[in-house]
């Protein structure tokens, strides 16, 4: 079945149901579909090369340079027909320097022409546009047959396109099975056995939709949410490039977490992000949340042009806003115009000047204003600040004695000596001694020879009080420059090859912005614009790609024309619109999607459609989806009994093995966290950019170097090893075993189930719990090392299991 | 012993021979199928040079089969070790001809860049038949110059350390791209049965700069990553079984895991479960090869002496040592990185003493390397590679000791082995050493060569991401014919 491109689809609707049934060769569904898939690129809207278009009866008739391609006479002397042939004496074979048709295909339009290439009603030529560049329009759920199936209106899209394939949904999932999924999908934690044995026995209508209820309130589910959201924002904890300094930027991961568990409207979660700061009188956190385009990298290596830096870094922020928001490869037109989509080099940087003004520079040295203090969110150990001001007052009213002192040996000083000071003391040179700060003056005093021994005694203690004084918690942020920079093109992408000067704006082939003088806020608000018509289609793609594993569009950051289109069109648009209409709900939709019956199908492989539909494009069923890196420690920690419930704060460090961090440039240490931090959910886990954690690296956790919207699934040795070996998962499966050991009064048989379900969520087999048991008794057999060691050796291979790390 | 499990070998066989064949990144999961299946390699025919006309996965017949690469971070300079420059000489302490500067960016140009031409101090001598230029500094492989083909002609784009580095090993110098080792294996799969098809080692005072970017797998699957062996008795990140398990107990774990797995795979029918089976099965493989890979208690005392190294002491030394038994193995692709190669001047920079102690540290043992795979029949298949990220400048730098700014335009890389022409020197820098006037090799260029050296047109090992068809090579890379032919 050849996949109709929407307009087709439109005509389809428009012909006359008796034409279709006429023996005749149907021009609609055989022949049209043929040109636009061989022949539309040439020779269509987008161009006509020699001047022939092929997208109507009526302008293939009135023909191009060559003349018309119906020429009176025997069939295979029309033009159309020597072309495909490859009879003509001048003009190459079409579809040009491509595969000739096939013979079946040539003998269709043979047929067609030969019964007098008639014209369809109403035909009008192919729009210029590409489907992703106009605006969805709400679709009508189609009609089925099973009319008792659907759930919601995403399973009317499904099962029409499966019931005309003849396909029969799959059965719905077990409901351990289903509860374990969701729990997953929705707060990347598997559900406890509980929860589990309650959803089994709760047998009255909408138990489903009130645990998905249970799940979507949860503070869990901003976590998990956030996690391909930090993906986009390109979100880690250090600097990047060579020296991957450590950055404080973690209140804008606490800001996602928050903002996905109330809920915020996307567009305000979005505006906030991209321009948040200058939103009017913007709260801290709406400034916080700028923190988006400050995930960018900084280099700090000695010996950099910065200004090539700062270019980088807003050049990543172009990129990532095409890619998080447009679903576009803008990039591509940083050198030159877009190869394939209609985004010129000027659009480039007419994006690129929306994000050229902020104070932020490329070496990581101007920070006064691109970072956001909160002095008083510190916690000093008891008593601190009082003896610190004690000690602060001490020192003071001692030098507010020796002014006379200080002015007198300060006037025997000559211009090289004062030179020599540091920066503090030049400073203080500048004012009398009564307008100086406690700081200028201790600066200045402790430069003196012969200072008095009190001077020694107080400030050695202030000193050594200074050093346990906390640092305020800072993050970065957005702040545009008082005057805006200049944006030129840089030609070939070049930075030192300026070109023509740019102001601010948007794609042309995108909706206009209607303001003068636009800046990053008409910017962000510009997505949300009416008539835009992909940042909808882009987002509620990217969720459901979370949870089918494969967007409805498979480039999920590629809309362009080089991008797949969309397996089920209408239901991306009708998601679309739905997603606006309901006020861009987020957690609307994860409820929209989770509560249909789509959703709830088996994961199970289909052999009926092994060969039809290998990729499961048509969502007969469900797939299986191995855990996110950040999920499989949360699972492991979770089944464990170990995971803290603690939300937020400074990243903490799970145990990683030593010598990690010793491969970056700049060696770093990595002192594992104790107590409650060394068990909390990956989300926390420091991120530094050079030398990431092995254990979230090596199941493809996102580097954070670039905007990261879908991450690659794959299936190494080295992940068999962490989970095996590597010290932290032995923790956890040690604690697993002993929790399954410590059930009382169980039968060893049990106690296995009970771990077994602690992991998967369901039952053991009775082959899998036999299984159990059989290396069970291995373990604790004559020699070994008794029965704790053989809990610790189940809990390993349960943390191992395929299906542990996998959302079925 | 009577397990109460089913066989279900039969069924395994199946479906992982139809995932195998179904499936288009497979990686080091392909090798271990592969060799489920008694396929002696897996070749990643179905994804890479999808054009492909050979069975072997490759567009044409290889010269070289392996790689090992000797990286000196930190750009040594060509000119105290091969580019020899009389004139250079001659010129030394005066200024810098305008002529040359016109139009160029230097790193550190405004603080510290010196405009003074300065001449080497080392002595120089011609070797071998070929007649060779090599510095008294490199004694040792002064006398392997009838292997090597030096390029004094080299060229890159980027001067600064960590974009340069990220340049010359992914063609590209921002962060995301696939490194060279990454492609290799992308394109031709590993023909170790028991270790990563792309293995790095380092060496010297820091680890190189970016870090693990340097052999990462961009957007490739993370299969093809560069896995850094460590120095130590774990080569591997957690390959060792932790304390107090037996490897009989580890073994019944394996087996168990293996046996339940296998349960849900027919369960489900998913054949992602039989990859992961098989990926279980070589990383129990993994565990005996990478310590055996790691235990050189027989090698002789002779190899040991000739490289230079003892067998516990962390070293570059030690390093080459291992990239031979690595590509004894069937490793693709060996990395080893050494530190500091950067002679700015300066504390522990200097092109005095901190620059004979780097020479020490590489000299003797990348020579015994050479000969050492020339003798075990190795280096015919094996190409060995040597060079940093950049050279160094024909000036001085304005610091307190001697030293030589990053330099771009012209500096020096040798090739061994691997089809490569023994005993040539190829291309030429002007008289003071600052541009590549013949025979100039772009890293493209060099990119390109090395891919074709293994068979591979650059031109069709693609990957498509964001909408576009990626390469090592980007658009660029031509053949450096003279090198082989």
């Amino acid at each position: 079945m050849f996949p109709a491109p929407p307009l087709t689809r439109f005509f389809l609707a428009l012909v006359p149901l008796s034409l279709a049934a006429q023996p005749a060769v149907d021009y609609l569904t055989e022949v049209k579909p043929l040109l636009a898939q061989h022949c539309c690129r040439c020779h269509g809207a987008a161009q006509q090369k020699g001047g022939l278009r092929v997208d109507t009866v009526a302008a293939m008739r009135e023909g191009g340079d060559s003349g018309t391609l119906f020429a009176a006479g025997p069939v295979d002397g029309s033009l159309l027909l020597k072309v495909i042939l490859g009879t003509h004496d001048e003009v190459a074979q079409m579809p040009y320097k491509k595969p000739p048709l096939a013979e079946a295909q040539i003998a269709t339009i043979r047929r067609w022409v030969m019964q007098g290439a008639a014209a369809p009603a109403h035909e009008e030529p192919e729009k210029t546009r590409h489907w992703a560049f106009a605006a969805p329009e709400r679709p009508l759920a189609p009609e089925v047959l099973d009319t008792a199936w659907p759930r919601n209106p995403i399973d009317r899209f499904v099962l029409a396109r499966l019931e005309a394939g003849k396909i029969k949904p799959s059965r719905e999932a077990d409901p351990a099975t289903l509860l374990r999924r969701v729990t997953l999908d929705l707060t990347g934690l598997p559900p406890t056995p509980a929860e589990v044995d309650q959803f089994l026995s709760d047998k009255s209508a909408g138990a489903y939709e009130r645990a998905v209820d249970r799940l979507l309130a949860s503070p869990r589910h901003g976590e998990r949410w956030a996690r391909p959201w930090l993906d986009v924002a390109r979100y880690a904890d250090s600097n990047g490039y060579s020296v991957d300094a450590p950055r404080q930027i973690w209140k804008y991961r606490d800001w996602v977490v928050a903002a996905l568990n109330a809920d915020l409207p996307y567009d305000q979660f979005v505006i906030e992000q991209l321009a948040g700061d200058l939103l009017p009188e913007p709260t801290a956190g709406q400034r916080v949340a700028t923190g988006f385009n400050r995930n960018t990298q900084i280099n700090q290596e000695g010996g950099i042009d910065p200004e090539q830096f700062r270019i980088e870094a807003v050049m990543d922020r172009v990129a990532t806003f095409g890619t998080a928001f447009l679903g576009l490869t803008v990039s591509c037109a940083q050198c030159h115009d877009h190869k394939f989509d209609p985004i010129s080099q000027q659009d480039y940087y007419r994006l690129f000047a929306f994000f050229n003004n902020s104070v932020d520079d490329g070496h990581g040295k101007t920070v006064s204003g691109g970072l956001l203090a909160f002095p008083r969110e510190i916690e000093a150990p008891e008593g601190l600040m009082r003896e610190l001001e004690e000690a602060r007052a001490a020192l003071e009213s001692f030098l507010n004695t020796q002014g006379g002192a200080v002015t007198a040996w300060i006037a025997t000083l000559d211009t090289p000596a004062r030179v020599k000071f540091g920066a503090t003391a030049r400073e203080a040179l500048k004012l009398p001694w009564d307008q100086l700060t406690l700081a200028h003056k201790r600066a200045l005093y402790a430069l003196m020879p012969d200072g008095a021994p009190e001077f020694a005694a107080a400030n050695l203690r202030l000193q050594r009080l200074e050093r346990r004084e906390p640092r305020p918690i800072t993050t970065l942020v957005m702040q545009e420059l008082p005057q805006p920079r200049e944006t030129v093109v840089f030609i070939k992408g070049d930075f030192t090859r300026p070109g023509e000067r740019v102001t601010p704006g948007t794609p042309a082939a995108l909706p206009p912005l209607a303001v003068a003088n636009p800046n990053r806020l008409d910017l962000a608000r510009w997505l949300f614009a009416p008539e835009h018509p992909l940042t909808a289609r882009v987002m509620v793609n990217r969720l459901w790609q979370q949870y089918f594993g494969r967007g409805l569009v498979e480039t999920e950051n590629d809309f362009g024309t080089q991008g797949t289109p969309p397996s089920h069109p209408e239901l991306l648009d009708w998601l679309a619109t739905e997603f606006r209409e309901r006020g861009w709900s987020l957690k609307a939709l994860h409820r929209l999607i989770v509560t249909s019956a789509t959703y709830r199908r088996s994961s199970h492989a289909r052999p009926d459609l092994a060969t039809s539909d290998p990729l499961n494009r048509l969502l007969a069923r469900q797939t299986r989806l191995r855990l996110d890196a950040e999920s499989i420690r949360d699972v492991a920690l979770a089944a464990s009994g170990l995971l803290s419930p603690k939300i937020g704060g400074p990243p903490v460090f799970p145990p990683q093995p030593d010598g990690v961090m010793t491969l970056g440039q700049v060696k770093r240490t990595w002192t594992p966290s104790t107590g409650e931090d060394r068990y909390r959910r990956a989300l926390y886990t420091h991120w530094w950019r050079a030398t990431p954690h092995p254990a979230l690296a090596v199941f493809d956790a996102a580097d954070g170097f670039t905007t990261c919207t879908r991450r690659l699934r794959s299936n190494t040795p080295l992940q068999a090893l962490t989970l095996l070996n590597d010290p932290q998962f032995l923790e956890l499966a040690e604690a697993l075993g002993r929790r399954a050991e410590s059930a009382r009064g169980w039968s060893a048989a049990a106690k296995l189930s009970h771990a077994f379900r602690l992991c998967t969520a369901r039952e053991p087999s009775a082959g899998e719990r036999a299984r159990l048991v059989a290396f069970f008794k291995q373990q604790t057999a004559p020699g070994g090392g008794g029965v704790r060691a053989a809990w610790t050796a189940v809990g390993r291979v349960l943390l191992n299991l395929d299906e542990t790390i996998t959302r079925e | 012993m009577n397990l109460p499990f089913p066989d279900y070998s039969a069924y395994l066989a199946h479906s992982t021979r139809r995932h195998f064949l179904s499936r288009c990144s497979l990686g080091l999961g392909g090798i271990a199928l592969a060799s489920l299946l008694g396929r002696s390699r897996a070749v990643g025919a179905e994804t890479a040079p999808a054009a492909s006309p050979r069975p072997d996965g490759r567009h044409h017949p290889a010269r070289a089969k392996q790689i090992i690469y000797l990286f000196m971070a930190g750009g040594p300079s060509q000119l105290e070790l091969f580019d020899y420059k009389p004139k250079l000489i001659e010129l030394n302490g005066q200024p810098i001809p305008q002529s040359f500067l016109e139009g160029k960016r230097f790193a550190f140009m405004d603080t510290s860049h010196g405009t003074k031409l300065l001449g080497t101090r080392r002595q120089f001598a011609r070797h071998g038949r070929s007649g060779a230029w090599v510095s008294e500094l490199m004694p040792h492989t002064a006398k392997i110059v009838d292997e090597l083909s030096i390029v004094n002609s080299c060229a890159a784009n980027l001067f600064n350390h960590a974009p340069a580095k990220l340049f010359m090993n992914t063609g590209s110098g921002l962060f995301g791209r696939p490194s060279m080792g990454a492609w290799v294996n992308y394109g031709l799969g590993s023909e170790s049965q028991s270790l990563p098809g792309f293995v790095v080692l380092q060496s010297g005072p820091r680890g190189p700069r970016g870090g693990a970017v340097n052999w990462g797998a961009g957007f490739l699957p993370t299969t093809h990553q560069g896995v850094p062996l460590r120095g130590g008795v774990e080569p591997i990140l957690d390959l060792a079984t932790p304390a107090g398990i037996s490897a009989a107990q580890q073994r019944q774990a394996f087996d168990a895991i293996r046996d339940l797995n296998l349960a849900r795979a027919v369960e489900t029918g998913d054949p992602e479960i039989s990859t992961r089976i098989a990926a279980y099965e070589m990383a129990a493989r993994m565990q005996t090869s990478g310590p055996e890979l790691t235990d050189l208690s027989k090698e002789t005392a002779a190899t040991l002496t000739a490289y230079g190294t003892d067998r516990d002491t962390p070293s570059f030394a030690r390093n080459c040592l291992y990239a031979r038994r690595l590509v004894e193995r069937g490793v693709r692709f060996v990395q080893l990185y050494h530190t500091n190669w950067d002679s700015h001047g300066g504390p522990g920079e200097n092109l005095n003493s901190d620059f004979e102690k780097v020479c020490r540290e590489v000299d003797q043992a990348q020579a015994a390397l050479v000969l050492d795979l020339k003798q075990r029949g190795l280096l015919k298949d094996t190409l060995v590679v040597w060079g940093g990220e950049f050279g160094r400048t024909p000036m001085g730098e304005n610091r307190d000791t001697m030293g030589r700014n990053h330099h771009i335009d012209a500096f020096t890389m040798w090739f061994a082995g691997g089809g490569v022409k023994a005993g040539q020197v190829l291309g030429q820098s002007d008289e003071l050493g600052f541009n590549a006037v013949e025979d100039r090799a772009h890293v493209h260029d060099i990119h390109a060569t090395i891919l074709h050296l293994l068979g591979i047109d650059h031109k069709k090992l693609t990957f498509r991401f964001q909408g576009r068809d990626f390469r090592l090579t980007d658009v660029h890379g031509e053949l450096i014919t003279k090198l082989w032919a």
